[in-house]
């Protein structure tokens, strides 16, 4: 029986084609790796980076490449999962010609790819992972985003000081992201005399919120903070109205996102987000307007921070070439208000974690629409 | 004596492949070597992991859905014991096992007198329980923070920070396995536990004390998928719940669906072909489909069960 | 915490409620897992991926996301045909030629079915959550029928419940008053008998995934209205819990899954609203293992025998 040597055949054929589909094509472009969930149940965020990075892609070979060779975005999924961030991370690892990453979006994500990136000498930029370890744990991560721990202190303020509540309930996803902020923002509260009249929790992939909702109904709180992701934060809000809550609701940047729109009960909701699409100069104004010409669709802040965070690397890499060490190099050197990247969410700059200083914004849903909050807390 | 290690025996069949697996880190590869090495090594990871699941619906003929859940046991408890007290991975490693041994046992002891299909659901039901313990517990595994930094393998002082020497590493530790395993099924023991999957009750009535050996069975399987874990905990240098999902127990299912449940070439074999194929079709399919490429997965267990139950490489006997 | 009696009191009765209309859920699901166990001793994975299906068919129908919209009743009809038809489909393509291997076989190609369901409506609808456009259901369904005090049931949540207690009776009529039901019984009690006194197997089996299947879209598409959300892996986790129900109530029992899915609904609501909401999903398994150890035959079951259909 000739099975055995089939297989054996069949093997090495596996191997061959895992070798020659890991060898790219064109060495002539430049390649940034774009990796994020582009599918699942997080792809509408994913989409929005994909666009962010798609459009600054566009934008640089218009005006003729970093110098003189075009860019080329790659795009590779992860569903936001720990161990297909690392098989990700590893293919761009061991690519020579890939000398920066953008990505990823979940925190569970990035950690799983920085211990392969740190080993690499592979600098990487995240616009949307927001655990404070991050930055502590490499010194190749670089991140355009600010950290949940201050986004739940802002919140905290914003809710105290602008909405003068007194009372707050907080409805939160078993996930780092959630833990963080609702940790930050309970401390943050005591400390402004906010008062957290409960704290429940849900994991993400129960679609049923009545238990801990109808509790919230009895606490009488004047807003429930909903620290978690949009698709969950909608059905939230829907059950909530429909027993009867009538709060207001809040919540973070992760609950920055279309699908809300669609959603009438959502009306008023207010969340923060690194980027207001309303408010800003002559660039912000065109990126919204190339943005939407491009995609049909409003740019969310997943989408304003890619764009930047592809910015600055076509800045490094113009600056220093495509080297890995010279490019982290000239990254960390960003550090400082007078050296920062100006792009369209601000001024971009470092601290020695690789973490950045950024202001957050309010903006609320008026009419099915996303509009800058009247108030904003600086 | 059992022919299903034919491979084992026939001298034109494992010398290449022996020799392909031992120097696969020095051929030349060119630019894509440590990728091609990366994906061999969560190869041969996978590959204990089959190796040790084997031993439950293989050689007892009792479903195991919640595989996983001592994989994850493994690597928490790698991890805990790396951060806390930096211990050396060779002192980890049998003390994982035996953690996972442990509850390879606490979890079969009530279940001995379940059929098989209840016996499966309360695999499943176990496992989904460990994972929400070890999500929700956040003081003792930090929950879906996730455990990050974990220190690399270490031999004799030396850290194992090259992508060849965790090859190695992973290749002694699959050795290994296969010894124990080999031996094993090859002794009293095997030929036991054969006895109890061919017919409880005939094995039962000639004396064999099933209980007993069901136990010895559910002990080695959870310690196997342990050592695994401890390893990938140190290896990966991050460890979160989401890493130890329902599908990860049903992935190592299918390797050894494929292989031929209770062939130990074959459980190599299906983890061979499998695993190197999610990522050839992660690089192959459009970013919209790859997600969705386990359903050639699913369908493939389908296909197996009604063609070629037996699996590619099947038990076979004199 | 809620401090006076009368909070405390209509908390409860709130959480009741929403127990209760989980629990009809659960039943609705469990009811395919124990129609199909009761006549083939084969625990069907699918099933929780047909209750999927029915979901996401409704929601492309009316919708209009095959290019069509149709009218809420049509779509909804269409919807559970197609579901009764889907598990007609996977007992011909994936378990009739296993019907004479190990029963191990048969239970893997069920979780292979499973996967495969579950991917192919990743690919055909994404993995985004899925909402029914609020134009096309009927607006009643969300109003409130009943209210007291801070207490409110709403209209589906009575649909609901009415659903799953109706349809019950009537399967039960069928079981034990129809000739259908009788040849149900039969092949339950002895195959190799019941095919003999001329009952033709096939056909009975192919009639009770047809039954257990519809019943299961109908569940997928109040649960699909009810949290107004569809997505793909929504029939993993019902699914589980659904078949945890139907452990409880004694496999096979059709009233065993009604009480299952009551008791496990409400222990889930209670648990997640007095104990701890993360380990909702826990309760159920930890119910499912202690029933299976403790007293595998369930509420409703005779011991030492999983024969069905005596309820």
């Amino acid at each position: 029986m000739n099975t055995g040597r089939f297989f054996l055949v069949l093997a090495g054929l596996v191997l061959l084609s895992l070798s020659a589909g890991s060898v790219w094509a064109q060495a002539e472009k430049i390649k940034i790796p774009v990796a994020a969930p582009f599918t699942g149940p997080l792809a509408s965020f994913g989409e929005g980076i994909k666009n962010g990075a798609l459009l600054k892609e566009d934008e640089i070979n218009a005006s003729g490449g970093i110098n003189g060779r075009m860019v080329e975005i790659v795009l590779a999924d992860e569903l936001c999962d720990p161990q297909e961030a690392a098989a990700v991370a590893t293919r761009f690892a061991h690519d020579p010609q890939v000398v920066i990453v953008i990505g990823h979006l979940c925190s569970s994500a990035t950690l799983a790819a920085l211990p392969i990136y740190k080993e690499a000498g592979l600098p990487a930029i995240t616009p949307a992972s927001t655990n404070p370890e991050i930055g502590r744990l490499s010194s190749y991560y670089f991140r355009n985003v600010y950290r949940d721990d201050f986004q739940g202190d802002f919140l905290a303020a914003y809710a105290e000081k602008v909405k003068k509540f007194k009372k707050v309930a907080i409805f939160y996803e078993v996930n780092d992201y959630a833990l963080g902020l609702k940790d930050a923002f309970t401390k943050a509260a005591e400390k402004l005399g906010l008062r957290i009249v409960g704290a429940e929790s849900y994991m993400a992939k129960t679609a049923d919120f009545k238990a801990q909702l109808s509790k919230f109904k009895m606490l009488r709180p004047d807003a429930v903070f909903i620290a978690g992701y949009a698709p969950q934060a909608t059905l939230i809000i829907s059950q909530a109205r429909s027993l009867g809550l009538k709060c207001a609701f809040f919540g973070a940047d992760g609950l920055d996102d279309a699908v809300l729109l669609k959603n009438p009960d959502a009306e008023g909701l207010f969340v923060t987000t690194p980027f207001l699409a309303d408010q800003g100069g002559a660039r912000v104004n065109d990126f919204v307007e190339h943005y939407r010409e491009k995609f049909s669709l409003e740019p969310n802040w997943f989408a304003a921070n890619t764009y930047d965070a592809v910015g600055m690397a076509a800045a490094a890499i113009a600056a220093v070439g495509l080297d890995r060490g010279k490019v982290r190099a000239w990254l960390a050197g960003v550090s400082s208000p007078e050296k920062a990247y100006q792009g369209i969410t601000g001024a971009t700059y470092f601290d020695e974690n690789g973490d950045c200083l950024k202001a957050a914004l309010v903006k609320m849903i008026r009419d099915g629409r996303w509009v800058s909050a009247g108030e904003q807390l600086r | 004596m059992h022919l299903d290690d034919r491979l084992f025996h026939d001298k034109k069949l494992y010398l290449p492949l022996l020799i392909v697996v031992l120097i696969l880190p020095w051929l030349p590869l060119g630019q894509a070597g440590p990728y091609v090495i990366r994906i061999a090594t969560l190869t041969l990871l996978y590959m204990v992991l089959a190796q040790g699941l084997n031993v439950v619906p293989g050689f007892t003929g009792l479903l195991d859905l919640g595989y996983v859940g001592f994989f994850g046991i493994g690597a928490y408890t790698a991890a805990l014991l790396t951060i806390h007290y930096h211990w050396s991975l060779w002192l980890i490693l049998p003390l994982a096992a035996l953690n996972g041994a442990l509850w390879g046992v606490l979890r079969g002891a009530p279940s001995l007198r379940l059929t098989d299909d209840y016996f499966a659901i309360v695999t499943f039901g176990f496992s989904e329980l460990i994972i929400l313990v070890i999500k929700n517990e956040l003081w003792l595994t930090r929950g879906p923070m996730g455990i990050p930094g974990i220190a690399r393998p270490e031999l004799f002082g030396v850290v194992l920070d090259q992508p060849w020497q965790t090859y190695y590493l992973i290749l002694f530790l699959l050795l290994l396995v296969l010894w124990v395993v080999v031996r094993i099924r090859n002794s009293r023991l095997g030929r036991a536990w054969f006895a109890i999957r061919e017919d409880e009750i005939a094995a039962e009535c000639v004396g064999i004390n099933v209980a007993r050996y069901k136990i010895i069975a559910f002990a080695l399987s959870a310690a196997i998928g342990a050592l695994a874990g401890a390893f990938y905990a140190r290896w990966f240098r991050f460890v979160h719940p989401d890493m130890f999902k329902f599908w990860e127990s049903i992935l190592i299912l299918c390797l050894i669906v494929l292989g031929g449940m209770g062939s130990i070439s074959g459980a190599l074999l299906g983890a061979l072909l499998l695993i190197p194929l999610t990522e050839v079709l992660r690089i192959i399919l459009p970013s919209e489909f790859s997600s969705a490429r386990y359903l050639l997965f699913g369908l493939l267990i389908v296909v197996m069960m009604r063609w070629r139950p037996a699996g590619l490489l099947p038990v076979e006997r004199e | 915490m809620p401090t006076t009696l009368l909070e405390q009191s209509s908390l409860f009765l709130q959480q009741f409620v929403n127990g209760m209309t989980l629990g009809s859920i659960y039943a609705l699901i469990a009811v395919g897992y124990t129609m199909v166990y009761g006549v083939i001793q084969l625990i069907n994975f699918a099933h929780g991926e047909i209750y999927m299906l029915g979901a996401f068919l409704s929601f492309s129908l009316v919708s209009g996301f095959f290019g069509v919209g149709l009218p809420f009743v049509l779509a909804v009809t269409i919807a559970v045909l197609v579901c009764a038809l889907a598990g007609v489909l996977l007992d011909l393509v994936a378990y009739r030629p296993l019907r004479r291997s190990p029963r191990l076989a048969a239970l893997i190609t069920a979780i292979g079915m499973s996967i495969f369901l579950q991917n192919l409506a990743l690919l055909i609808w994404g993995g985004q959550i899925r909402s029914f456009p609020r134009a096309v259901i009927p607006v009643f369904l969300f109003a409130p029928a009943l209210q007291f005090g801070e207490v409110v049931v709403s209209w589906l949540q009575v649909v609901i419940l009415l659903t799953a207690v109706i349809l019950m009776v009537v399967l039960q009529l069928i079981v034990h008053y129809t000739r259908l039901g009788r040849a149900m019984r039969a092949i339950a009690q002895d195959q190799t008998a019941a095919a003999l006194m001329g009952v033709n197997v096939d056909r009975v089996v192919s009639y009770t995934f047809a039954l257990g299947s519809g019943l299961g879209g109908v569940a997928g598409i109040l649960v699909g209205l009810y949290y107004n959300a569809v997505y793909p892996t929504m029939g993993y986790l019902a699914g589980i819990k659904a078949f945890a129900a139907a452990v409880l109530g004694g496999i096979g029992s059709i009233p065993g899954a009604i009480l299952g899915g009551g008791i496990l609904g409400l222990a889930e609501v209670f648990g997640a609203g007095y104990i701890s909401s993360s380990y909702g999903d826990g309760i159920a398994y930890a119910i499912m293992i202690l029933v299976i150890l403790v007293k595998p035959a369930g509420l409703f079951g005779r011991p030492s025998s999983n024969k069905l259909y005596r309820g």
